[in-house]
């Protein structure tokens, strides 16, 4: 049944040729391929057999794993292209193609990875067997001792072997022998003057990477087959978005299908990004570090990489500092508008706060209009106040002396150390800041300012800017880190695992990710504005991560 | 795949004592001693991990523990129990796991024994690894009351890290290391690579006896 199973899958994907004898011995309903996958899929990424009961894996060690912590995916990766984890400890490549193809001098379709065994014969569906049941490389030599040993029945062994085949690197869209496609998405609700910004940053860095190969240097292209095409262009494709929120996926769908792409670099949204998110993570597109401030990250996605946690990182932090503070804060009142982004960091805020003794009230402003003069007062005494509001509300209610009681206001809703506050308002209102101070990130500035300068791009919102500039930075690393091996599941891992090596990091103090980690920066500042006047702000805490 | 080309013999526990104050910081093979043949209760060496002794010096770092308490690294070394110090991070899915399924066994075989030791892991990826998400990560690896794990800034767990000559910038570029001191005032006993529980229990044993 296993032989007759794998036939049939390994004939509708096509990956295998047509030397598998295929001698059934016992009859079932063919599943269909996609089942098979998904057999194979639940033992490689989530360590399920079909049985449904977890994975479990013996280490020569003596130590057992087991489900989840078992599953293929933990070392090898979902990709199946292996890792460099730790200095000398090579995590091969598993798909398909590494391990069955034969070696031999032409090899110009086996896409260079670090921690590939170039040196080892290639498996058999046997040696494989043996290897993952029995710790047994194909040469006959011990496998490292990281890999378990698992006791898989010929059903399980059948299906985990047919998804290592299926897993086996292929021509993505987006990518050819001379052309590297990515999109950018702008959102219909994103602010004009920052979706400019972005854009001109955007294009400049395309046309300068592809400047040097405009160039008479000779292309590295020979008379034999080569591996490395080194002369990719990058061609950028700007997605824009219109209409109602509901309608964005399948606009995005189209889009896709029109223009195929890589990944999906930058972009920038408004009230919301959640419909872009779900694309990219249905479709497996890799959406990375767009320009919003409220992110959309269920704890499992793996395509979607952003910055920080925007809106709902601010709302952790004030809850935090409100802690630290011992603040008796009984009565909290949070005011957003309908519809905006302080909506959600309201109800973040109120889950970190949690219920003890407080009473969290929400005054939800309508999306436009309405009477900001009585926002500020009542009922009863109110301990804290935290606004997530954009600036030109601030400066409506700002007109009022600030209200008793501690007072917070969004940093990113109101433009950080531009927020629109009056003197009365300064020495009173914290605001979490996300960021590297301005003095301190001055020097890491440097450079895209002087980038910015030279070519002639107008620095009108430096921070959307200069975390477009980052990430066309950090793809253009992860680019290269990938050499030739240009599959999706693998730059999200590229990146995940070379972000903490970046120097310059823009606002950022810092960037790190790891396996399930969506947000690069994990922390933020409370501040509040120096001086009566001007952009100085002061520290009210340290880096908090909450 | 060898992770860990080790020293071929192991060092013997009574040559521990005697060296450690020839060779401050410097590992014991570059001391050029090696011992013919495995001291009695010492674990024999393989490729999976190399022995070596330093003294190190311990810098004021403020760290948070498990339990969302401050406390100060020293403080927790010096608490006059053995203590069994490694470097891990929750989202490390190779080394990591193995080092800390070799520490929860180490704990259960130690038996009634357990009280004297303390088992310390130092997250070197902090800002991800919450007091909370290190709480679940010791219910993972069945941790006992012996064994905490500790978070803090960036910056303190990197000067953790440099303290035992584990940095090595990135965390993906971690390689395993456990580190033994039977108590206050004694060498540290600095494995590089993986002993299993058994191994550890072992060397444990050993340095009680001879060191």
């Amino acid at each position: 049944m296993k032989r007759a199973l794998f036939c049939w899958l390994s004939c509708a994907a096509g990956v295998l040729g047509a030397a598998l004898a295929c001698a059934a011995t016992e009859r079932r309903a063919p599943a269909s391929p996609a089942a098979i996958l998904k057999v194979g899929e639940a033992i490689y990424r989530r360590g399920v057999l079909p049985s449904g009961a977890p994975l479990v894996g013996q280490r020569a060690a003596g130590a057992t794993v087991e489900g989840v912590d078992a599953a293929c995916t933990r070392c090898h990766r979902r990709s199946g292209l292996g890792v460099m984890e730790g200095r000398g400890s090579s995590i091969p490549p598993i798909s398909g193609l590494y391990l069955f193809k034969p070696r031999s001098h032409d090899d110009n379709d086996l896409p260079f990875v670090e921690s590939m065994r170039a040196e080892r014969d290639p498996y058999t569906e046997a040696t494989l067997a043996r290897a993952i049941r029995e710790g047994i490389a194909a040469d006959g030599r011990p496998l490292g001792y990281l890999m378990p040993r698992f006791a898989l029945d010929d059903a399980a062994m059948a299906e985990l072997i047919a998804y290592l085949k299926v897993l086996t690197p292929r021509r993505m869209p987006g990518v050819t022998d001379t052309e590297l496609h990515f999109a950018t998405v702008i959102t219909p609700d994103a602010d004009p003057l920052k979706r400019t910004a972005m854009l001109d940053v955007l294009t400049q860095y395309f046309s300068d990477k592809n400047a040097a190969y405009r160039n008479t240097a000779p292309r590295l292209r020979s008379g034999r087959p080569v591996m490395f095409r080194v002369t990719r262009r990058w061609q950028l494709h700007v997605w824009e978005l219109s209409g109602a929120a509901d309608t964005w996926e399948a606009q995005l769908a189209a889009h896709l299908a029109k223009e195929p792409v890589f990944a999906v670099i930058s972009g920038i949204g408004g009230r919301t990004w959640a419909p872009v998110h779900r694309f990219c993570e249905r479709t497996g597109l890799p959406c990375l570090m767009p320009n919003v401030d409220l992110p959309d990250a269920a704890p499992d996605d793996f395509y979607t990489v952003y910055f920080s946690k925007g809106v709902l990182l601010e709302a952790e932090l004030i809850a935090h500092d409100l802690a630290a503070r011992a603040v008796k804060a009984q009565r909290i009142v949070l005011l957003f508008r309908a519809g905006d982004i302080g909506e959600q960091a309201a109800a973040a805020f109120t889950a970190a706060i949690g219920a003890s003794g407080t009473t969290v009230i929400n005054r939800r402003l309508p999306a436009h209009g309405g009477d900001l003069r009585r926002a500020l007062s009542g009922p009863g005494l109110v301990d804290a106040w935290v606004l997530w509001l954009r600036p030109g509300d601030l400066e409506v209610l700002a007109q009022r002396p600030p209200p008793a009681g501690s007072l917070y206001v969004s940093g990113l809703m109101s433009e950080l150390e531009q927020a629109p506050l009056p003197e009365s308002w300064r020495p009173a209102t914290r605001m979490p800041y996300l960021f590297d101070l301005p003095d301190q990130r001055r020097v890491r500035l440097d450079y895209q300012l002087g980038w910015f300068a030279a070519r002639k791009i107008k620095v009108s919102s430096l921070r959307i800017q200069s975390d477009t500039f980052l990430a066309c930075g950090l793809l253009a690393e992860t680019i290269s880190h990938m050499v030739d091996a240009f599959q999706r599941d693998y730059l999200v891992e590229r990146l995940d695992d070379n972000i903490e090596h970046r120097i310059l990091t823009g606002y950022y103090p810092r960037l790190s990710l790891g396996i399930g980690q969506n947000f690069g920066s994990k922390g933020g500042y409370l501040v509040h504005f120096a001086e009566p006047k001007g952009a100085k702000l002061a520290r009210d805490s340290e880096w908090i991560v909450p | 795949m060898h992770l860990h080309s080790g020293l071929k013999r192991t060092l013997p526990a009574r040559l521990i004592r005697p060296l450690a104050g020839l060779c401050l910081g410097i590992a014991l093979g570059v001391c050029g001693a090696r011992a013919e043949a495995p001291a009695t209760g010492q674990p024999a060496a393989t490729d999976r991990f190399r022995v070596s002794t330093f003294a190190y010096q311990v810098p004021a770092v403020r760290l948070v523990r498990d339990d969302g308490k401050g406390v100060l690294l020293s403080d927790e070394l010096d608490d006059g129990r053995a203590v069994f110090l490694n470097f891990i991070f929750t989202s490390c899915t190779s080394v990591c796991p193995l080092s800390s399924k070799n520490f929860s066994d180490f704990e259960r075989e130690l038996g009634a024994e357990r009280t004297r030791v303390h088992l310390i892991s130092i997250s070197i990826d902090p800002e991800q690894d919450t007091p909370a998400r290190l709480r679940d990560y010791a219910r993972k690896f069945h941790a006992g009351p012996e064994w905490q794990h500790y978070t803090g800034t960036q910056a303190a767990s990197v000067a953790a890290q440099q303290a035992f000559g584990t940095f090595r910038g990135a965390k993906m570029d971690h390689t395993p290391v456990t580190l033994v001191r039977v108590a206050p005032g004694k060498p540290w006993v600095r494995i590089d690579g993986l002993m299993t529980a058994g191994e550890l229990l072992q060397l444990y044993r050993s340095l009680l006896a001879h060191g």
